[in-house]
């Protein structure tokens, strides 16, 4: 903010008698008589006064603190200690009564002093409703281990923190936030300080934002301004001067002042109160405006490309334990899919037909080569899970092989009809047992196998065949079996180096992960922007509704155009 | 004299494979079982068989996908499905031609059955059709089955 270009004040007028400067803590020169116990923010000229004393309207304070209560006389700015900062925040952004008496005051003098005073005041309101908007939030920082709780610092240099979540914003910091702010305000200092000795900043982004930061400001600056000089074109080139000194003014000081120490000096704001929820919600989205340039520039697209999208949609797929053989329709109907988050990476049903019909052929022909590579092994296998279909406790071995043996597996010559007997009956014996006792058997099961034929990215379809030929794998039912394979299979490590054979597969499986988790987290990111983008409307409705009640309030003011100035006139004549 | 060939006994036993679609098939024919046992009360006398229509196509379309698209079945399954009448290989046939890729059943092609020697309504794209008007045709209750739409 140290290059923002400042003219020159121009040689200001010596002070008639009785007349004294003095500065608001809002960062206003105003001017007090103590004889006749005026204030003014007009610099009043020795020669003729500007304007006399007429009957004072009644005066709500406006930003003016530090002064006396005594003064409330029109145009002066009062104070009122008790009165809330809302209240004048209010009055400073939307200026109520206290305005429009002035206003009606500088009709008179328009009406006295012709053309030029009447540009004058005008003049004079337009900046007088500049400083009003003036005090807003201007610079916005997270403070470090209190995550909802945002230090603001607004353009007057006065600061109050605000929870992004609960949307509560307090002058007074609670005790736990006012911690963090202190430890918040020594890095901040110390960072200062290294910067001034010359030594490079550990945080180049800090700085980077500052910069950019300050050149936003001055490009406001800029605009205001040419806003100033647009508006006082047919004006003087004082009075341009005087603007300008008004706007810049204000930059310079809250360079000069240390903000902590400004704060301290406003009683009023030691008080603990809530802002409007409203004032507060469209102040902050005018200050994410502001921000809101360059910070779009950084926030990077979060990389969730399309395929990222069908690899999120096909590992839902996998996770359900969806047969590829069951059609879409089928699919949709069992409703096992809208709950999860994934469901919603594709954008229509069309797109997860499609990648449901990929998935599908994927996933057949990865099946099918399993069941190749397995044919070769053992003939127990079929058996077993034929077993674990349709034995059961009620048929003795000669009844169930009477009632199965066109089955193909009963049919097998591989095995024998010994083994099959023998296979039955001691399943069927197993049946029986308590099923806390078959699932401590199916634990030992599984803990004896090797570390390379389970581990952890083996499944449920393709567990070791010495588990599938084991009786015990089957004595439980599947549904309370596969749960426990599945939460054991999770505990495993990772299959060791030395599978030489596996080693390829295995490092795939690895890729394969973290493509997943970068996937996860991808998905979460758009979820959490998807949040943010709905914050953000609605502090923008809240900042559109600001606005709007600015613009009425103004409209009401235009309306309420007096009499006061044609009257005089008819008067004087 | 020959043996009598019924298609019981001459079944033979489905190739491999047949297992992974054995439920969904077995879905379609109870699908199919209630649609044939359905009452036909208040129901217009050509609407009765829409549904027989409908589950057959789909049942079609499901082998067809699963062979053609997926892949995921061997040939010797999929002609013993053909016979044993799990699809409609007329239908299927009709499929693999440019322009019928939809075609919701054979019947609604069939210009000989019809009075200006044309196809059903559901064989016109629904840009030809005039804004708004919504079809359904008799023969299977389709609503329009045109390659474009």
């Amino acid at each position: 903010m140290a290059d923002i270009p400042t003219r020159a004040a121009p040689p200001p007028l010596p002070l008639p008698q009785g007349w004294t400067e003095h500065k608001a803590p809002s960062g206003h020169v105003y001017y007090y008589n103590s004889e006749t116990k005026k204030s003014t923010y007009v610099r009043p000229v020795a020669t003729p006064p500007t304007f006399e004393p007429s009957p004072p309207p009644p005066l709500q304070p406006v930003a003016s603190l530090g002064a006396g209560s005594s003064y409330n006389d029109y145009n002066v700015p009062t104070l009122q200690p008790g009165s809330d900062p809302k209240q004048q925040i209010e009055n400073l952004i939307f200026g109520s009564a206290p305005r429009q008496a002035f206003q009606n005051t500088r009709g008179q003098d328009h009406s006295r002093g012709g053309f030029r005073g009447g540009f004058r005041g005008g003049h004079n309101n337009f900046s007088e409703r500049k400083r009003q908007q003036e005090d807003r939030p201007k610079h916005r920082s997270d403070i470090p281990d209190c995550a909802p709780w945002v230090l603001v610092r607004t353009k007057l240099g006065r600061r109050f923190v605000w929870n992004k979540n609960t949307n509560e914003s307090f002058w007074k910091f609670p005790s736990h936030v006012m911690k963090a702010v202190v430890e918040f305000d020594r890095k901040e200092r110390e960072k200062k300080e290294r910067r001034e000795r010359g030594e490079p900043s550990d945080d180049e982004d800090a700085t980077a934002m500052a910069e950019i930061e300050a050149e936003l400001a001055a490009a406001e600056d800029e605009v205001q301004r040419q806003i100033v000089e647009v508006d006082g074109d047919e004006g003087m080139e004082e009075d341009e001067e005087y603007e300008e000194v008004e706007v810049t003014d204000d930059e310079g000081e809250e360079q000069q002042h240390a903000p902590k120490r400004q704060r301290t000096e406003e009683p009023q704001q030691d008080q603990p109160m809530e802002m409007g929820e409203d004032d507060l919600a469209w102040q902050l989205a005018q200050m994410e405006e502001m921000e809101g340039g360059f910070e779009e520039e950084y926030e990077e697209e979060p990389p969730l490309s399309e395929e990222d999208c069908k690899a999120l949609f096909k590992e839902l797929l996998d996770d359900t334990h969806v047969s590829p053989y069951t059609p879409w329709d089928t699919v949709l109907e069992k409703g096992s899919l809208y709950e999860d988050e994934r469901y919603k990476a594709l954008p229509n049903m069309k797109t997860r037909k499609d990648c449901f019909d990929e998935w599908a052929r994927e996933k057949a022909h990865y099946l099918q080569e399993q069941k190749a590579r397995q044919a070769k092994v053992d003939p127990r296998v079929p058996y077993l899970a034929f077993l674990d279909r349709h034995a059961t406790p009620k048929l003795y071995w000669p009844e169930f092989r009477r009632k199965f043996k066109k089955e193909a597996e009963m049919k097998d010559g591989k095995l024998s009809d010994k083994d099959k007997e023998k296979l039955y009956r001691d399943h069927i014996k197993r049946l029986g047992m308590r099923s806390s006792e078959l699932k401590a058997d199916l634990t030992a099961l599984l803990r004896s196998q090797t570390l390379a034929s389970l581990h952890r990215s083996s499944t449920i379809d393709t567990l070791p065949p010495s588990v599938l030929t084991d009786l015990r794998y089957i004595s439980l039912p599947p549904s309370t079996r596969n749960p426990l394979i599945e939460t054991y299979i999770s505990t495993l490590p990772a299959a060791p180096e030395g599978a030489a054979a596996s080693a390829e597969e295995e490092a795939e499986a690895k890729k394969k992960r973290e493509e997943r988790k970068r996937r996860e987290k991808a998905l979460a990111e758009r979820e959490r922007r998807v949040q943010e983008e709905k914050q953000k409307q609605e502090r923008d409705l809240a900042y559109g509704r600001g606005r709007l009640r600015e613009e009425e309030m103004e409209i009401e003011r235009a309306m309420r155009v007096g009499k006061e100035g044609l009257k005089k006139q008819l008067g004087e004549e | 004299m020959p043996p009598i060939r019924t298609s019981r006994a001459s079944k033979k036993a489905p190739p491999e494979g047949f297992d992974d679609l054995e439920d969904t098939l077995l879905e379609f024919a109870n699908k199919m079982k209630d649609a044939e046992n359905a009452s036909h009360e208040g129901k217009k006398k050509y609407e009765t068989l829409w549904p027989i229509f409908q589950i057959t196509h789909q049942r079609s379309r499901y082998i067809y996908d699963l062979y053609y698209e997926k892949e995921a079945i061997s040939r010797p399954l999929y002609d013993w499905l053909l016979k044993n009448g799990y699809a409609d290989a007329a239908l299927i046939a009709k499929w693999k031609k440019q322009g019928y890729e939809k075609l919701c059943c054979v019947r609604c092609i069939q210009t000989k059955e019809t009075n200006f020697r044309s196809t059903c309504i559901c064989r016109v794209p629904r840009e030809q059709l005039k804004e708004g008007q919504d079809i359904q045709c008799v023969n299977c209750g389709c609503r329009g089955c045109a390659s474009s739409d």
